[in-house]
């Protein structure tokens, strides 16, 4: 399973020769790569073609004249800035909170001794099971109604009150700051520590806590780096729940953004800067996929999940 | 009991090491039950409530919106129709999949001297794709003016391709091939690792008793890959029936309802126009208990092998 990304791997029919064979190969896999990632290509080429060369042209793939006319209209159109904002706010709680109690809960779950410990991992696990289609509704109910309930708490002049509801990044984010997956995958990583770290340190008298940061963070690097990666695609390309808790166009995230520019947009077809508007959205994860792409594959064929 | 019973001290630190231990999973604990545990119980009480007309009293009617589903069902209604959707759909996106996963992974574990880091940042690129992105090009390549589908269907003689997004009889095939589209990097990762799992002595066994390049595929590679089959089988499934971000921007259920999943009727009773929460929790139930009934059935398949 390790070997997914590396060259050398042990697999089909390894040492015969059939330089033909290859060769035809390589040609079909090529191909079909290029067919794959086409969607991705056009939109990219599409958003740097003039809007001219678009009606002239619609069917030449590459530009005639490259330019950035499209990006500039996308971001006058509409405030992707402030989508991107937005998203980055979002997606950077919930990666931070994921990891940061991912870590402590599965610290707890592969270092600690405490009654219930296993029964509690078996009730996390198990929240895998529930499906979102499920509690999206209730909990939509439940954060649209939280400023109310928190007003009859605290009193009519609480002001954070109101910074806990729908269009607010707290009512975005907050559903989504724990992970049963992150507690599983990092739990599974400590487990493989050797037990005489944890052995010697109590021996030195250090506290459990201290243990944790100064042990055990710093030894998972790569497991908490790729629970980071997951969590962050995860809820940067969320869809239904940004599109319900949010009717505040200040407040959307950039998937929502690009589906709103789209219906705006259609109008006048604007094709070129609808792809524009879609590769700045995708950007950030393009990026990662090219700087990460060995961990994320990795870890999808390990875990089986997306996160 | 009086005897043994242990010095003050020591029970004194075990409290304390149990309640050290919860402290680490409390905010865990907290998030879940609020969000994921609490809404179960929430959920299907608000399946037995419905807001009375021009008010905002809620009122609990018992099963009357699990009722009317029922009737749905039995009078071709709209739930039925949410169920065929789900259904051809489940039925027309997973085996596709599966099938270009397992074809494209076969291909890949051939050991090839050059290229294949680039084969594969090409076929895995879907994996960081989102549903919103994924509906936003295709929308722009099933376009009957300036898409490119129906122009590269002139390539092979059709020269009116179908109106994709409009047409009742291919705008779930529209969305279909979408779909197939944004997960197959995850498939193919999927199926790649199974493949890369088999034992290589087992191909090298084969060829010494003059199994060709299609009987090896045939006898060795899929019996053996059956276990990853299984799950990629019930992931793709339940994937499927949780489809909504493509449906939402490139159909939005239509044209009339030939889009409109499970999901998305939720999605539309719930929150367009004047939400029928009530029914539509009853209706997010009912998907609930598919998808728990198909995740269960994997659970107890992992545990078999499956592999002869």
């Amino acid at each position: 399973m390790s070997s997914i990304i590396d060259d050398e791997t042990q697999v089909a029919a390894p040492s015969e020769k059939m330089s033909r064979n290859d060769w035809l190969l390589q040609i079909f896999l090529i191909t079909v790569g290029l067919i794959i990632a086409l969607p991705i290509i056009i939109a990219i080429f599409t958003s740097l073609k003039s809007v001219t060369d678009i009606n002239a042209n619609p069917y030449n793939i590459f530009p005639r004249d490259w330019t950035l006319d499209n990006y500039r209209t996308a971001w006058n159109a509409t405030p992707f800035g402030r989508y991107l904002l937005n998203s980055a706010i979002q997606s950077g709680v919930i990666v931070i909170c994921q990891v940061l109690f991912s870590i402590l809960a599965a610290f707890a779950f592969s270092f600690l001794k405490f009654p219930g410990r296993d029964l509690m991992f078996y009730v996390i696990l198990g929240s895998l099971m529930v499906p979102f289609q499920l509690t999206f509704i209730p909990n939509f109910i439940f954060v649209s109604e939280l400023p109310r309930n928190c007003m009859e708490l605290f009193g009519e002049s609480a002001e954070f009150c109101s910074s806990l509801g729908a269009n607010s990044y707290f009512g975005l984010t907050v559903p989504f700051l724990a992970s049963a997956f992150g507690v599983f995958l990092l739990r599974q990583f400590f487990l493989a520590l050797p037990k005489e770290l944890y052995d010697s340190a109590q021996i030195d008298g250090a506290s459990n806590f201290r243990f944790l940061w100064q042990i055990v963070v710093p030894l998972s690097g790569g497991a908490i780096s790729a629970l980071g990666i997951f969590a962050f695609l995860g809820a940067w390309s969320q869809y239904l729940w940004p599109l319900i808790i949010t009717n505040d166009q200040s407040m959307r995230t950039v998937q929502i953004g690009i589906r709103f520019f789209l219906f705006d947009q259609e109008r006048g077809a604007d094709w070129g800067s609808l792809m524009a508007g879609a590769v700045i959205v995708m950007l950030p994860t393009l990026v990662i996929f090219l700087v990460a792409q060995r961990q994320l594959v990795k870890g999808i064929a390990m875990t089986g999940l997306k996160g | 009991m009086q005897n043994s019973s242990p010095p003050k001290g020591k029970g004194m630190q075990k409290v304390m090491a149990a309640l050290e231990g919860y402290l680490y999973l409390l905010p865990t604990l907290i998030i879940l039950g609020v969000f994921v545990f609490y809404p179960i119980v929430s959920s299907f009480n608000l399946s037995l409530t419905r807001v009375a007309p021009f008010g905002n009293q809620t009122r609990y009617v018992g099963f009357e919106n699990y009722q009317r589903l029922f009737t749905e069902i039995l009078e071709g209604g709209d739930y039925w129709n949410s169920l065929k959707v789900s259904f051809w759909f489940t039925l027309g996106t997973v085996p596709t999949g599966i099938f270009l996963a397992v074809g494209l992974a076969i291909a890949l574990s051939y050991p090839l001297k050059r290229l294949s880091w680039f084969h594969r940042l090409l076929i895995f690129i879907p994996i960081v794709i989102s549903s919103a992105v994924t509906g936003v090009i295709f929308r722009f390549l099933y376009n009957p003016a300036v898409g490119y589908l129906n122009y590269w269907l002139t390539f092979v003689g059709i020269e009116e391709g179908p109106n994709w997004l409009a047409s009742k009889d291919w705008a779930l095939i529209a969305v279909s091939i979408a779909v197939v589209w944004r997960q197959l990097g995850f498939n193919v990762i999927i199926a790649l690792a199974g493949v890369q799992n088999i034992d290589g002595t087992y191909y090298e066994a084969a060829k010494v008793d003059g199994a060709n390049m299609w009987h090896r595929i045939r006898h060795i590679t899929l019996p053996l890959l059956s276990p990853t089959l299984f799950f990629l089988l019930i992931i793709n499934v339940i994937n499927s029936l949780q489809t909504f971000g493509e449906i939402n921007i490139l159909t939005d259920g239509g044209p009339g309802q030939a889009t409109t999943n499970l999901v998305y009727a939720i999605f539309v009773d719930g929150f367009i126009g004047t939400p029928l929460r009530g029914f539509a929790s009853a209706q997010a139930y009912l998907l609930a208990l598919i998808i728990v009934i198909v995740s269960i059935i994997q659970f107890r398949g992992l545990g078999r092998r499956v592999n002869y």
